[in-house]
């Protein structure tokens, strides 16, 4: 085994999109760093900024939000919600030290498989240039935990 | 009670286990909390693969389901079919999607294993957390509305009319009949397309199941599966329909004229015009971009003419309102646009034409009455159809536009009969694959027509020698020759791509489809359901989702017809409910949820003070639970406890 | 024994693969204007891995790159051939006269078995400001100017016209070699890499950051393959800032040049680079000079003949791409041809030679240019 560090990163993506072009990456055969997990919701706009901290404080090295190009969401304009909110998230994960390259929104469509495969495979290579975050001796800071907020 | 969580691993033959070793995802699945059987399997999705999950449930008592195969997007629905036979709650059964996402994008069978184990482990994470729901079922509004009136749209609303359920035909121009109105013979059979298109055309005009709106276009889609509220823009045709005799005289002494839309600007209708002679609806409109009265206030000769007194100068364009139960996009195809194609002399040499404008030139209602003349009204001695034009080049279009090696065989002989011209066709590969097509090849190999197995790389009209003096010059290389030749000829014939229309990103945006990378509307499956979409009760027909001919376009209509129909004939449809809930106690009354809801289904309760939601316009896409400030929206099936939960299962940390 | 294909894919060829066998490459080419010239041969052959490549045909391709743009593939035809050039040089095989080019690109640093001493010769004497890191542009001459009399007027008329536009720019010097494009073209890949390695350290040494050339060839190596290399800089022809001197007002074009002129597009710079307007804007501002255009031009303009190496080798008269060119000009009444590339001017003035066509003449824009700011 080799002992260069594997980048972990988590990708929060919509339904109709981006798991979709996802599938057709996989489909059609494509190949890419096994480096992602994805997690799917049905639009970008249910992306939580508290599930961004919870899996930087889990151990994420990255985080991808990925969903419809604008003008295409399946729930008419759901994504355009969460580009509104990225900014504030990227002003938050800065507060927390972390590197603005850590964290990418990406629109991908369904048809996008090549694209998905560039965006992971550069991500990751980015991230693991950064090497790794190592939330919990970065910050003694603990992001509010999950349970506070299970009534959604 | 703790979950008792049933987990099966599927190899899909050797898709999955060639890469995975499944039988270590079992295994390590196996040794999790509350996971009370893992087991693997060939095919999961096979009957013996489902059975397994059936008895298991009932075996172990399971409470929750976890399937490791393909995409949800596949095969969910046959998974929660068989939990609810063995009588779980369909949403207690979740999918790990280890094939697209795993074994087919990964090499290293290590990695890909681990990775697969991780993906697992996330289905269980969340399937532990998972409660159940019970789906709605609304009923379905017995309608269906067809956009497009080209020979898709045509079959589909004949077939669903037939059926006895109301159609609602949308048709931007003035007339039905598309593209195929417009040719003169079709492949390979020879028979008028007009004489086989216009008695179905008629058939729509009088079907008491069809309403046709031509000189029509969808301006708005809402609502969902069975449930759908669609406005219609009628545009004003300043003649009132039910009074106009379609005695024609308007048409003879309006002294307005435009280049004609359905004679590819070759021939000129009047401002008050219909498309064709034996356009349906037969009564003409009035085009006011062009009209000489509604450009400077001056003219009216249309009414003074119309003795049923049929003119209305006050007409103003109207949006209806139309509720129905499933969409069939039938938007149809365009054409490359032929100035972009610059080597191949068009719009430098007039006679180089598109293959549409060689329809209209053949046709017997075209600018010469069907005689294929060159601009000068000489007759070709000799024509040269060049293939491939804008197709399977990277240059333009990528993909093979389907119909030109046929329609270019169907020209050769149109050519040859009428004017006994030498014809070459200059191709990459001949392309005859639909009954009866190869015959028609060998036919037309028998009729002498010149096949030079090369695309052509120009045509000018730069002689080189006494004998190309005064013609088009097509140079090709014949590869079979390895000879570079110069083909003198005296008129040229592109077969040009058939492209997506112009306006298909505005059409997909409105009824929510997607586009292939071809920019052709984006069907469900390509194999299994490409009349479907990704959004369910909007289905496609025709050339609007990949270049077709007339027999796979008339196929694809009347399959998208009985996929509505079965919709429609169920009467019911089950809805999402995977909606969003409203938690009263927490809602702290701030109205946010209300400006991101994309579908209006949150408003302001006056009395409670709370936001209050309606399940049945909730599409449960979650926007609202992310933005609520207090915590107070659920979004089902979809919660925040399940989806932390995902992300802290998503590596070994 | 080479194995072609491996070698092929090494060297980046790997749109090879692609090619279908449509034989738009062949049809398009110019050659087949005058003789048989299949280019898709070569494709082929490298395709499937099989030996003979006869004669000198695969040093034909004047790398115009009319194919390469029609390509329903986008298989990077003028790379190949230059990429198997270099595969098949390797064992010997090149042409002779080409080899003496290429000896006195390695010996003197340009192809014209010019003195490397005598590179500012062209000046003849008269004072020109040298780049000394101060001044806006750096100025690299083309060796075919330093060298050629007939193009070093060119470059004489050029020095006169930036400095009427009051451009701030100073020479390279003579310091600089040749830019290695037809070199690089011809497969002599080692030799291009010392070409491209030397001036690199020149112009970085000089602090240049904007450069000047009187060259579509220099354009193009600078532009697309020196930045792989490390010299990064931005890149101008001369006639996209003399059109931006006459958009600007900076050159006052009050003198009549009458002429019945036809512009014929240089390959490295139309279809190459994308600058088709600027000259022809140029031209446009003239007083007293009507543009006519050829048949096929702009981006299906036909070549000169003179690149990848051509210009050093030998056609007959019938087989010149320029000589055909001539023709079509005097035939539609032209008088004068106007280019922008000193390759396109050396073929075109042997053209002229061969054919005799004293009436006609052969210019560049910038000798235009300067001609209608001369007074009387």
């Amino acid at each position: 085994m080799s002992h260069e560090f594997e980048p972990r990163i988590v990708v929060l993506c919509c339904n109709w999109c981006t798991y979709a072009g996802a599938d057709l990456a996989g489909t059609s055969r494509m190949k890419y760093a096994p480096n992602v997990r994805l997690v799917r919701v049905m639009c970008s706009g249910r992306v939580d900024p508290s599930f961004v901290l919870r899996a930087f404080q889990d151990g994420a090295d990255g985080v991808l939000i990925a969903g419809c190009h604008p003008g295409d969401c399946h729930y008419i304009n759901g994504n355009l919600k969460t580009l509104r909110r990225y900014p504030a998230l990227e002003t938050l994960i800065a507060q927390f030290g972390i590197e603005p390259d850590r964290m990418r929104l990406e629109w991908i469509s369904a048809a996008e498989g090549d694209v998905f495969v560039h965006v992971v495979n550069e991500m990751t290579e980015q991230v693991r240039a950064l090497g790794p975050l190592d939330w919990k001796r970065r910050t003694a800071m603990t992001v509010p935990a999950a349970e506070s907020h299970t009534a959604g | 009670m703790e979950p008792r969580i049933g987990v099966f691993v599927c190899h899909c033959g050797t898709n999955i286990a060639g890469v995975v070793d499944v039988r270590r995802v079992a295994e390590a699945a196996a040794a999790w909390p509350d996971v009370v059987y893992a087991t693997e399997y060939k095919f999961m999705c096979s009957d013996p693969g489902q059975g397994m999950v059936k008895d298991a449930i009932v075996k172990h008592n399971l409470t929750r389901v976890v399937v490791a195969a393909c995409s949800p997007r596949m095969h969910e629905p046959t998974f929660r079919k068989a939990c609810a036979m063995a009588g779980l709650n369909p949403y207690l059964f979740e999918m790990a999607n280890i094939r697209e996402h795993c074994s087919w994008v990964h090499e290293d069978k290590e990695a890909a294993t681990l990775k697969a184990i991780d993906i697992v482990r996330t289905s269980v994470a969340k399937a532990r957390l998972l409660e159940p729901l019970q789906a709605r079922v609304v009923s379905v509004t017995p309608k269906v509305l067809v956009v497009g009136g080209g020979v898709a749209g045509i079959q589909a609303a004949l077939d669903i009319a037939n059926a006895g359920t109301k159609v609602v035909l949308v048709e931007r121009s003035q007339s039905i009949g598309g593209h195929m109105a417009q040719l003169d013979k079709t492949f390979p059979t020879l028979d008028c397309s007009a004489c086989i298109l216009t008695p179905k055309m008629v058939q729509v005009a009088q079907h008491p199941n069809i309403d046709l709106m031509t000189w029509s276009e969808v301006e708005s889609v809402e609502g969902f599966v069975g449930n759908f509220k669609v406005k219609i823009r009628r545009k004003a045709r300043y003649v009132d329909e039910a009074t106009c005799t379609s005695c024609g005289v308007c048409l003879e002494k309006c002294p307005k004229k435009v280049p004609s839309e359905f004679d590819e600007g070759m021939m000129t209708r009047k401002s008050i015009f219909r498309s064709f002679p034996q356009a349906v609806p037969g009564k003409p409109v009035i085009d006011k971009e062009s009209c000489t009265y509604f450009k400077n206030g001056k003219c009216k000769i249309c009414e003074i003419f119309c003795e049923p007194k049929a003119i209305r100068w006050d007409d103003e364009d109207r949006v209806v309102e139309e509720s129905v139960g499933a969409i069939i996009v039938a938007t149809g195809m365009g054409l490359i646009d032929p100035h972009g194609l610059g080597q191949w002399g068009y719009g430098r040499f007039p006679n180089v034409l598109t293959g549409l404008e060689f329809e209209r030139l053949n046709n017997a209602t075209g600018p010469t009455g069907g005689r294929i003349t060159c601009k000068d009204g000489s007759t070709p001695k000799s024509v040269a159809i060049l293939h491939c034009v804008g197709s399977r080049d990277r240059n333009h279009k990528e993909y093979c536009s389907r119909v030109c090696c046929m329609y270019a065989l169907k020209f050769a002989h149109l050519i040859k009969e009428k004017t006994h011209a030498t014809v070459y066709n200059f191709y990459i590969d001949m392309r005859c694959f639909g009954k009866g097509y190869e015959e028609f090849y060998n036919r037309l190999l028998h009729e002498g027509v010149k096949f030079i197995r090369g695309k052509a790389a120009y045509v000018t009209n730069q002689a080189l020698t006494d004998e190309e003096t005064g013609h088009l010059v097509v140079s090709a290389e014949s590869t079979t020759l390895g000879q570079v030749l110069r083909v003198p000829v005296d008129m040229v014939i592109l077969a040009s791509a058939v492209a997506p229309q112009k306006d298909a990103e505005a059409v997909a945006r409105l009824f929510g489809m997607g586009r292939s990378p071809d920019g052709f509307f984006m069907e469900k499956h390509p194999k299994l359901e490409p009349f479907s979409t990704a959004t369910d009760g909007v289905y496609l027909a025709g050339s609007c989702q990949s270049p077709k001919d007339i027999p796979d376009t008339v196929a694809h209509g009347a399959a998208a017809a009985s996929t509505a129909m079965s919709l429609i004939s169920r009467g019911t449809v089950e809805v999402e409910a995977a909606v969003a809930e409203v938690l009263t106690d927490s809602c702290s009354g701030c109205k946010i949820c209300q400006d991101v809801c994309p579908y209006g289904a949150l408003s302001f309760h006056a009395d409670t003070r709370v936001a209050e939601i309606n399940g049945s316009v909730c599409k449960g896409c979650g926007t609202c639970v992310a933005t609520c400030p207090s915590g107070a929206i659920v979004g089902r099936h979809f919660n925040d406890r399940q989806i932390l939960a995902q992300i802290d299962a998503a590596f070994l940390w | 024994m080479i194995e072609v294909p491996e070698m092929i894919a090494e060297s980046g060829g790997t749109t090879l693969d692609l090619c279908y066998q449509c034989g738009t490459c062949s049809g398009t080419c110019p050659w087949n204007l005058v003789r048989d010239f299949r280019v898709r041969d070569i494709l082929t052959r490298a395709q499937l891995g099989l030996e003979g490549y006869e004669g000198e045909d695969l040093w034909m391709c004047a790398t115009c790159n009319a194919c390469v743009d029609r390509c329903p593939q986008g298989v990077e035809i003028v790379d190949l051939v230059r990429t198997i050039r270099m595969l098949i040089a390797e064992t010997g095989a090149a042409p002779k006269t080409l080899r003496a080019v290429l000896g006195s690109v390695q010996s003197n640093g340009n192809p014209w078995s010019g003195d490397a001493e005598a590179r500012m010769g062209w000046a003849q004497g008269q004072p020109v400001r040298l780049f000394d890191g101060t001044p806006e542009y750096a100025f690299f001459t083309c060796c075919t100017q330093a060298y050629d009399p007939r193009n070093a007027k060119v470059i004489r008329a050029t020095a006169k016209v930036l400095d009427a536009g009051g451009v701030s720019y100073g020479f390279v010097g003579g310091g600089e070699w040749c830019c290695g494009d037809a070199v690089r073209k011809t497969g002599a890949e080692t030799g291009f890499g010392r070409l491209a390695a030397h001036n690199i350290g020149v112009l970085n040494d000089l602090g240049v950051r904007r450069l000047l050339v009187p060259s579509p060839h220099c354009l193009n190596t600078f532009k697309k393959e020196y930045p792989d290399l490390g010299g990064k800089w931005e890149v101008t022809h001369v006639v996209e800032l003399l059109r931006d001197l006459v958009r600007g007002g900076r050159l006052a074009l009050k003198n009549a040049v009458p002429a019945k002129a036809v512009y014929h597009d240089p390959c490295y710079l139309g279809r190459n680079n994308g600058v088709y307007d600027a000259p022809r804007d140029v031209l446009h501002a003239v007083p007293g000079l009507e543009l006519m255009e050829f048949a096929r031009t702009r981006e299906e303009a036909v070549c000169c003949g003179g690149g990848g190496g051509r210009l050093w080798m030998e056609a007959p008269v019938e087989e010149r791409f320029a000589v055909l060119k001539l023709r079509e000009a005097v035939a539609m009444g032209a008088d004068t041809v106007v280019t922008a590339c000193p390759y396109c001017i050396s073929m075109f003035e042997d053209a002229k030679t061969a054919l005799g066509l004293d009436q006609v003449r052969v210019a560049d824009v910038v000798e235009i240019v300067a001609e209608a700011l001369q007074a009387h």
